[in-house]
């Protein structure tokens, strides 16, 4: 973290105070100040919220040992409602064991979710970065195509990619991956153009550094805090795009557990049994809401970008 | 100003008419071979062979996607595998519905942004309260969020209805299809008060998402806005806190959260497709809905195009309005 420098009326500070955006002197201090107080908690607060990703990773590797019973067979008395009969979120219709639903739809939803996140940082992080550093033609084509992803309502594009793939688990996250690179392209790229102005890569080029070292040893390093927060703060957005597919039935068949698809097929209980549909769609808010706290703990400690 | 709408009609065009040529290539490599999904599967080779020559598909393919291309421009987005109509008769009856859900959406979500983004910008005992709400607005599924209204408003209360448009039979069919407007178009009050009644946990549930986000966005450019220092020369020259609020700071404001508001409209379109399936609602989410068992793919890509269209319009209109708020943007 930064450290703001001391307040000197003839001092650096007084000469930024105009421009736009600088952090006024009077303001600066009181941070500083606030900072060596409750900064230490703040940052411990941050760490908290970040390993939230770990927390839910944790749960989504254990879910076959964590949950009770059997995802398919049913183990009790059908519309058990939540904490009766040992069954702590209730069973389904059929008698299956709520929880054991929610524990391992979590594993599934959790791991696409990463898993597109990390195709999207690859593959875009790959066209950001051919197309920053190659610049003239190679970047004007590359950025126009990426414009044109980004013009398009993503969520809407990958439901007509699956239903061309015909429905099914890879083919929706294929689909979802194939729409999710253009906002990373657009990050790393920026990152890339304003990283290749510096005087260190000219420095490199200087020492006679090629292309190609000059754009992984030098540019891509720069670029990945930027790509990081990005992608931490969009594993929220991601959860609840992938849960909706699974509601519309674009996620795994019957009688596999998923979330979305949980909360589609017992809408029919709603009005009676509401813990059937209830519970997986609050699983699904609980691990959203997880993301997008760990995406702000990693924000703030990366750097407020 | 008219060089910069011609600038982004022009690029909202090819934007449109990237989209159909992938809707193209989309058809192409679907699984589903149009000639058997039309006919059946005990045609005869000699019928799927004629059909085949007449949905064109016999020739090469440039010839296909430039006919495909000129139909579209037609207003032709070909023939249901699943109703046998074509597509766009379909979407003429599906369309209204939707187009009034998204606008009372749209509209609830730009007031809920404002409420957000001042009641956690100002210093008061609620802001806390605010920032949890935009916190966990960004995270609830709109599935959950409408049924969770279902269960409160509608099963525990009893004060809005749960499925449908209206309760009438035969709602007066109107000039624009909006059922509030028609409504009090022929002079039946009673009719748009119930449309309302219907539109509140819908419009709501697919609301809150954007609501949140343009709401965070509008937040933090207030925030920024009203320490800078074009607002400390304006208060020192006697204006007074309205005219500098909503003269200076909200106009210098409003660029970044439009942009947003214009992407969010992406997102409220996915959770229009959730959301009519839950309150059946008579709309292209529903037809959708039903198309995607059926791999009814030329059903499919007419409500992708309907819907990219809708979104590359509401953008091009958000750009030209920036340009109105922000002189700055003109570029």
């Amino acid at each position: 973290m930064a450290v703001a420098e001391p307040y000197t009326p003839q001092g650096p500070a007084a000469r930024r105070r105009w421009r736009p955006g600088a952090t006024r002197p009077g303001q600066a201090r009181s941070q500083a100040r606030s900072r060596g107080r409750a900064g230490g908690r703040a940052r411990k607060r941050d760490i908290a919220a970040a390993s939230l990703l770990a927390l839910s990773t944790l749960i989504a590797v254990l879910a076959p040992v964590l949950a009770p019973y059997s995802t398919i067979q049913p183990v009790g008395m059908p519309q058990l409602p939540p904490g009766s009969g040992g069954f702590l979120l209730g069973t389904d219709a059929i008698g299956r064991d709520v929880l054991s639903r929610v524990l391992i739809g979590w594993q599934s939803s959790w791991f696409a979710a990463l898993a597109v996140i990390a195709s999207g940082l690859i593959v875009g992080g790959l066209i950001g970065l051919a197309a920053g550093t190659a610049g003239g033609a190679t970047d004007t084509i590359l950025m126009r195509i990426t414009d044109g992803f980004l013009a398009l309502p993503a969520p809407v594009l990958a439901i007509a990619v699956v239903a061309a793939l015909g429905p099914g688990f890879v083919h929706t996250l294929i689909a979802v991956a194939i729409v999710w690179w253009p906002f990373y392209a657009r990050i790393v790229r920026g990152e890339i153009r304003s990283l290749a102005a510096r005087p260190h890569v000219e420095a490199a080029r200087l020492a006679g550094a090629g292309r190609f070292r000059i754009a992984v040893r030098h540019l891509l390093p720069g670029a990945v805090p930027a790509a990081v927060v990005t992608a931490s703060l969009d594993v929220g957005n991601l959860v609840l795009t992938l849960a909706a597919l699974s509601f519309l039935g674009l996620g795994q068949p019957q009688p596999a557990a998923e979330l979305g698809a949980d909360t589609a097929r017992n809408l029919p209980y709603l009005l009676q049994e509401w813990w059937i549909p209830v519970m997986p769609g609050l699983a699904v808010m609980v691990m959203a809401l997880a993301a997008n706290l760990a995406g702000d703990g990693i924000r703030n400690l990366l750097g407020d970008r | 100003m008219i060089a910069l709408v011609a600038k982004r009609l022009a690029a909202a065009v090819v934007i449109v008419v990237a989209l159909s040529v992938v809707m193209f290539i989309l058809r192409r490599l679907s699984p589903v071979d149009p000639a058997h999904a039309m006919l059946g599967p005990t045609a005869s080779p000699a019928a799927i062979a004629h059909e085949e020559h007449v949905l064109g598909l016999d020739r090469p393919l440039p010839a296909q996607l430039g006919s495909y291309l000129n139909g579209l421009l037609h207003g032709n987005l070909g023939m249901s595998y699943r109703t046998r109509r074509p597509v766009s008769t379909d979407l003429g009856a599906f369309v209204p519905a939707t187009a009034e859900l998204s606008l009372y959406g749209l509209a609830f979500a730009l007031i809920l942004a404002v409420i957000l983004a001042v009641g956690s910008t100002l210093r008061w005992p609620g802001a806390t309260v605010f920032r949890v709400l935009l916190m966990a607005g960004a995270s609830a599924p709109a599935f959950l969020l409408a049924i969770a209204g279902i269960l409160v408003f509608y099963a525990k209360l009893g004060w809005l209805p749960a499925t449908g448009r209206t309760s009438y039979a035969n709602p007066p069919a109107g000039p624009t299809g909006l059922l509030t407007v028609d409504g009090l178009l022929h002079g039946e009050p009673a009719v748009t008060l119930d449309a309302l009644r219907h539109l509140v946990l819908p419009a709501l549930a697919i609301a809150v998402a954007p609501a949140v986000s343009i709401g965070r966005v509008l937040r933090s450019s207030l925030l920024a806005g009203m320490r800078s220092d074009y607002v400390r020369t304006a208060r020192a020259k006697g204006l007074s806190e309205r005219t500098v609020v909503f003269r200076h700071v909200l106009r210098n404001c409003l660029s970044a959260a439009l942009s947003m508001t214009g992407l969010q409209v992406g997102l409220m379109f996915s959770g229009v497709l959730v959301i009519e399936e839950i309150f059946a609602w008579p709309g292209v989410g529903e037809y959708m809905a039903q198309s995607i068992p059926a791999a009814d793919f030329p059903a499919i890509s007419g409500v992708t195009l309907l819907l990219g269209i809708g979104y590359v319009a509401v953008n091009t209109v958000v750009d030209v309005l920036q340009a109105v708020a922000d002189p700055r943007v003109n570029a």
